[in-house]
């Protein structure tokens, strides 16, 4: 099909030498000798990525990672750390590329006003749009949140958390899910208590 | 200025005279090509006579037809006119003629604008564009040549899909046409006719975890005979997933179908398989699923069938060691390559003469293209003496195009196209390789011609659509088994 997506985040320094790199194998490869490879441009190894395309993923019992960068719905960065901190969490992690993912937003959110022993956030994990349009994928991402919780009436806070699938730090590769939505209950120890994966049908017991 | 020999036969053919277009050695029919005789440039693409090459936009939103011999943009047909907003020409798939001048069918998908591109999800984009099908037709008959719509497939079946087309050969010839979506994870497959009749359809679906794939028929409605998957309906995903995308969060039971192509000369197809690194192989008289194949390497040769319950397969696969984008057979039919991309890039090479598909065993990959660069798509000349790859790249880096030699699976030349290098074609003599650069659907993006044995890049040509796919119009059936039918 088409290009990846996954390149806007790179440094501008890093871009410079890739360009430096991209020249010097065109120039090689116009004098008809083989393509220098660079280390820029490389696709991971399934070692990288957990082991396959669809590893194990992060398990009941495991601390759950928290280094890694979220914005609210403005676009503002936000310290994840400090936001799950002693607190039991309910991160729903959906994009809205995926409507079955963004479905499931106010089904969970009926569910949870059973209870109310635990936070809710709702993350989206991507950027979208903006390649042919020159806008900032944040700022953009975070007005489709926006839209999102105005047309589902959404009451609990949005988030979106960039993630670059093609890096062994992308965000879905350090939680390992591939199925949107995935659900994770986190404990107030930050420990891992349950992890659903696809539609559910929620209810007070299993939040 | 001259008066062109286009110009003199039209006035000729206004004022009735047929004799004298006979007699000027040009028939009737051709008088809207332009003779280009005498031009400087002649001597170099005249060699291409007979060569008709569809150009589907895909932001441009038109499909050209060009005569390269010329060369000449003969007709064009913007997409807006069939009354869509933003219209994306994807891929796209020709009927043989044995006069591409005087006329041709094909066939054209269409999908949605969608990231990275455009927020597809924004207000201002959602509704734009559409899942479709057409079937068209390039007619060249009279005095000037036009491309129109013949018939509307999505309309005519209830069924929209927007990515890879192509058309059956060998037992399949003159019978079906193949339509496949990774967003929805269908395939349909219909008649040729001009109202075009579903024949068969099916949709993958993974279950994560239970890890299986579950393949099954999907039937239309009876009281109208028609399916409801028209536009956006029975979408999993806004876009389609690019390269490298197969690891990105998406519907748990997204597979990312992308395409069926037709064994030559058995009655069998595949159902390319991308997230799942799987080609189901179909058996074209039943539409029995017969065998999973499995291309990575370090995998089976194939997965095993957990149970068959109705018109559902289940097979078992426990795990993915890398996605892959196309797969298809070598024009002889004796080969079944699979582009295995993005976690392991290679071309899985499978021996695929037996009838029954569960014999098919990966024989040895094509290697050495390293971590940065992608497998993707496959190109076929008649002889089968050399295959084509497209090896695509992240930027800022282009990808290329390479030869491989069938009897020792080595690459064995290549060339840097241009940026974001996409489909490989063959002339109708088999001479040349036909090849499409699209530069991010923004940048440089062309045309290039390349001498498939002596590997000189012949000519190029400016196009600016952001091509993502082209067919050189192929001259017969025969010639279709290294079109856009056994690879895509």
């Amino acid at each position: 099909m088409t290009t990846s997506r996954r390149t806007t985040l790179r440094g501008r320094t890093r871009a410079g030498v890739s360009i430096a790199t991209s020249a010097l194998a065109l120039t090689l490869c116009m004098q008809g000798q083989v393509f220098a490879d660079s280390k820029d441009g490389n696709f991971p190894t399934a070692d990288q990525v957990g082991g396959e395309v669809f590893p194990k993923g992060l398990q009941v019992g495991d601390t759950f990672p928290t280094d890694w960068t979220i914005y609210d719905d403005q676009g503002r960065k936000v310290d994840l750390g400090k936001l799950i901190k002693g607190k039991r969490s309910i991160l729903a992690f959906f994009i809205s590329a995926v409507p079955v993912s963004v479905d499931e937003l106010k089904k969970l959110e009926k569910a949870k006003a059973k209870s109310n022993d635990a936070q809710l956030l709702f993350v989206n994990t991507d950027l979208v749009g903006g390649k042919l349009q020159g806008v900032d994928p944040i700022e953009e991402t975070a007005r489709t949140v926006r839209v999102i919780q105005q047309e589902k009436d959404i009451k609990h806070s949005m988030f979106v958390a960039p993630n670059d699938a093609l890096s062994e730090h992308g965000l879905s590769n350090l939680l390992g899910f591939r199925g949107l939505p995935t659900v994770y209950v986190v404990d107030d120890k930050g420990k891992v208590e349950n992890v659903y994966i696809g539609p559910q049908n929620w209810s007070e017991t299993n939040i | 200025m001259s008066i062109s020999r286009r110009n003199l036969m039209k006035g000729a053919i206004a004022a009735g005279v047929a004799g004298t277009a006979a007699g000027l050695g040009m028939k009737a029919a051709q008088a809207a090509v332009h003779n280009a005789k005498g031009e400087r440039q002649h001597e170099l693409f005249k060699q291409f006579k007979g060569n008709v090459i569809l150009l589907p936009g895909k932001y441009s939103g038109a499909v050209s037809a060009l005569d390269l011999s010329v060369p000449e943009t003969l007709a064009w047909y913007s997409y807006g006119l069939a009354g869509i907003d933003m219209p994306i020409p994807h891929h796209i798939a020709a009927m043989p003629s044995d006069d591409p001048y005087r006329g041709f069918d094909f066939y054209q998908t269409m999908q949605p604008p969608a990231a990275p591109y455009v927020n597809e999800n924004s207000p201002e984009w959602r509704e734009r564009g559409a899942f479709k099908m057409f079937k068209m037709r390039y007619d060249g008959s009279g005095k000037q040549n036009k491309i129109s719509v013949v018939s509307d497939v999505s309309e005519a079946t209830g069924m929209a899909l927007g990515v890879h087309v192509s058309i059956g050969v060998g037992p399949n010839a003159n019978k079906y046409v193949a339509y496949a979506d990774g967003q929805k994870d269908m395939v349909l497959i219909t008649d040729l006719g001009d109202n075009p009749k579903a024949v068969k359809a099916f949709r993958v679906d993974y279950d994560p975890v239970a890890r299986q794939v579950n393949i099954s028929h999907v039937f239309p409605d009876q009281s109208t005979g028609k399916f409801d998957y028209l536009d956006r309906k029975g979408m999993k995903t806004s876009h389609e997933a690019m390269l490298g995308e197969e690891l990105m969060p998406a519907d748990p039971t997204a597979v990312f179908v992308d395409a069926f192509t037709w064994h030559p000369e058995l009655p069998l197809g595949a159902i390319l398989i991308r997230r799942l690194g799987c080609c189901a192989i179909v058996d074209t008289n039943t539409w029995e699923v017969l065998a999973m194949l499995s291309t990575a390497k370090g995998s089976p040769d194939n997965f095993p069938l957990v149970k068959q319950q109705g018109y559902t397969w289940t097979y078992s696969v426990p795990s993915v060691l890398t996605p892959l984008h196309e797969a298809g057979f070598i024009t002889s039919g004796e080969y079944f390559l699979a582009c295995n991309n993005v976690l392991q890039n290679n071309i899985a090479v499978y021996r695929s003469e037996d009838p029954n598909p569960l014999k098919w065993k990966k024989e040895t990959f094509v290697e050495g293209f390293g971590r940065k660069y992608l497998p993707l798509h496959m190109g076929n000349v008649p002889d089968s003496r050399w295959v084509f790859f497209t090896i695509w790249a992240r930027k800022p880096h282009n990808g290329y195009i390479c030869k491989v030699d069938p009897k020792t699976w080595k690459v064995v030349a290549k060339w840097d196209t241009g940026p974001d290098p996409h489909t490989c074609d063959c002339t109708t003599d088999g001479q040349f390789i036909t090849t499409v650069y699209s530069g991010h659907q923004a940048g440089q993006s062309g045309l290039v011609i390349i001498h498939a044995d002596s590997d000189e890049i012949v000519a190029r040509l400016p196009n600016p659509g952001g091509m993502h796919d082209h067919v050189v119009v192929p001259e017969s059936w025969e010639g279709l088994k290294s079109s856009r039918s056994t690879s895509v």
